[in-house]
């Protein structure tokens, strides 16, 4: 249904990654019956950083989580090509990261679940605290840090594993314009330096169009995949892209499209 | 306290209408101050001035010099927690003095003071404040680590919940008492069936409260653990236990009360050696000596807040994230 549209990188012949076929999830029974999902046909390949917008309530956290595995498909698969049996880190939008463990012990958490031992997972874990700008938090507890710190934990100890495929639901929703556009670059650079798969979801255009490398629209709830585009900047890319011409027309086309299925879901409640 | 978000009402305004008064509120920090809206209106009814207002929102004493603000409130709470207890107990003095109350049934707490004093010099109350301890620090840790384990099992899996929490629900509402003399059956007269009834006791109020708490940790928490690989064990290590720890201490807490409780009744019933702060009390009305009656249950009181006391301080260590809700003077 989806073919993948050939783009300059990562190489268009790359190995599919996350190919997914059918897939539908549903939620309850009878008349309380959600659709949520799909059908969705999808294939991303290696190191492909593809980015999903959708009106809200479409499905792109049910998705997601079907890839990480938390839900399983009501129909449908979805295959995923790896080398460990756990290839995935999330970032969640909310609920990320343990009050209970310092900012260290929080970004050390998926190593010590893969028994790295400790030595080295702390210095890993430091060095990404560094990296997003927490070193001197390392040792406070959560609660004392702002909502923006915390989800840059939340995002450290993500990329602390250095996962195959790195999943991330809408991880700057939370933040202000400012802080957003900051850990916008950051993420750019970072994901830029280690390729990794990368599953973007977001509500913001902006976002999506400067990270992606392909940018995946949705339609409103049951979510399937209506259009997709490949925004046309060079990698490695800067933050800079967003005043390009090009950057402001494709955000006005997808608007378009968004704006049509937004008014929809808004109409179907 | 003052918290900075002193309102000004309309009406507080209105109050403050006349020139140069300034409503203030009482520490001082946080105020209005009103101007009428035309110099020398008040009195011309017709003018409606509106009134102007300035709302300050300055540092109170707690911003100012907080190691002071908070050690003054703590002094404050720890008079307060000692003057009321000692204000009735003043009263009671009195009451008996002036005779208003029958001093054989309420000794003066002079008399039961005095006893008390005598009896812990003489060495007579130690054996019996060892003896109730021996019984229930031992009941109670049985207890609490089974409740713990039982709860976080069935917490945490469904068919545990499924096969354990009616017939544990059943077994909840039996008083515990009602079971000293089965166990006194079972285990003979030594002290093994007080130790069990402590122990049971705790572990229906540990596990209740840890299954409430696991089944209360956030999905959010569980599922950032399933994305990374953790294996069960992992679960348990890293999420599920340490999310149910503070409401867990604040059961232990509540578990510590009740195996004080419980001791004491069930050696009133039956204590092996005749002895025990539970002996004390009830041997003590049975041969009408009200003031060792009296002397047994304050022992008890104070031996109850010391345990309580305990088990806070070790919940704190166990729990170095959790804010502490002793409110602003607390340790
Ligand atoms: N666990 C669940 N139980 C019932 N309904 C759910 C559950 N998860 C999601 N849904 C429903 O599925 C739909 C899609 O949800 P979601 O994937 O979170 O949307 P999005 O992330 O795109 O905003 C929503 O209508 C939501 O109410
Ligand atoms: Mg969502």
């Amino acid at each position: 249904m989806t073919e993948t549209p050939p783009s300059g990188n990562p190489p268009p012949d790359a190995p599919v990654k996350i190919h997914a076929t059918g897939v539908t999830r549903h939620f309850g029974r009878g008349t309380k019956r959600v659709d949520a999902l799909g059908p969705i046909d999808l294939d991303i390949r290696t190191g492909e950083f593809c980015c999903i917008v959708g009106p809200s309530g479409c499905g792109k956290s049910t998705f997601l989580r079907v890839v990480a595995g938390l839900v399983r498909p009501s129909e449908g698969r979805v295959e995923i090509t790896a080398g460990t049996p756990h290839p995935a880190a999330m970032v969640f939008q909310d609920y990320g990261i343990s009050p209970w463990k310092t900012v260290l012990a929080n970004v050390r958490f998926g190593l010590d679940i893969q028994r790295v031992p400790r030595k080295e997972a702390d210095a890993r874990a430091r060095d990404w605290l560094a990296r997003l700008k927490l070193a001197e938090f390392a040792d406070a507890y959560p609660a004392a840090l702002s909502g923006g710190m915390r989800q840059r934990v939340s995002i450290a100890r993500a990329l602390a594993v250095e996962p195959e495929i790195l999943l991330m639901d809408e991880p700057f929703a939370a933040l202000d314009a400012q802080l957003r556009t900051i850990l916008q670059d950051e993420l750019l650079e970072i994901c830029q330096a280690d390729r990794r798969t990368v599953l973007f979801v977001t509500h913001s255009l902006e976002e999506a169009l400067l990270l992606g490398d392909r940018v995946l629209v949705m339609s409103s709830r049951p979510g399937r995949v209506i259009a997709e585009r490949v925004p046309p900047f060079e990698r490695p890319r800067t933050g800079a892209v967003r005043t390009s011409p090009e950057f402001a027309a494709m955000q006005a086309e997808l608007w378009m499209l968004l704006r049509g299925e937004v008014e929809t879901s808004g109409a179907a409640r | 306290m003052s918290d900075g978000t002193t309102e000004a009402t309309e009406a507080e305004a209105a109050k403050a209408e006349a020139p140069g008064t300034a409503a203030t509120t009482p520490d001082g920090t946080n105020g209005t101050v009103g101007t009428p809206g035309a110099p020398g209106a008040p009195g011309t009814e017709q003018a409606k001035p509106t009134p102007t207002l300035l709302l300050t929102r300055s540092p109170g004493p707690a911003e100012l010099d907080p190691d002071r603000a908070r050690r003054r409130r703590r002094t404050l709470e720890i008079t307060l927690g000692i003057a009321v207890p000692l204000l009735l107990l003043l009263w009671w003095q009195l009451a008996v003095q002036q005779k208003w109350i029958d001093s054989r049934i309420y000794p003066a707490p002079q008399t039961i003071l005095e006893d008390g004093w005598k009896r812990l010099v003489d060495g007579k109350l130690w054996p019996d404040i060892w003896a109730t301890l021996k019984r229930v620090v031992p009941g109670f840790l049985l207890g609490s680590l089974a409740g713990y384990v039982v709860g976080l099992l069935t917490g945490s899996i469904p068919l545990v919940r499924a096969a354990l929490e009616p017939m544990l629900d059943a077994l909840y509402v039996v008083p515990k008492l009602a079971l000293l003399p089965i166990f006194l059956l079972i285990f003979g007269l030594g002290e093994t069936p007080q130790i069990m009834l402590v122990a049971v006791t705790v572990f229906f109020l540990i596990w209740i409260q840890t299954m409430a708490a696991v089944l209360a940790v956030p999905e959010g928490y569980r599922e950032a653990a399933t994305v990374f690989g953790a294996s069960q064990w992992q679960m348990y290590r890293h999420i599920l236990i340490p999310a149910s720890l503070p409401p867990v201490v604040v059961g232990l807490r509540l578990a510590s009360g009740m195996a004080v409780l419980v001791i004491v009744a069930s050696e009133g019933l039956a204590s092996p050696n005749n002895d025990g702060l539970g002996y004390l009390i009830f041997n003590a009305k049975n041969i009408f000596d009200q003031k060792a009656m009296y002397v047994g249950i304050i022992t008890v009181a104070v031996v109850g807040v010391l345990f309580s006391e305990l088990v806070r301080l070790i919940g704190r260590l166990l729990t170095p994230w959790a804010p502490d809700r002793r409110g602003p003077g607390g340790s």
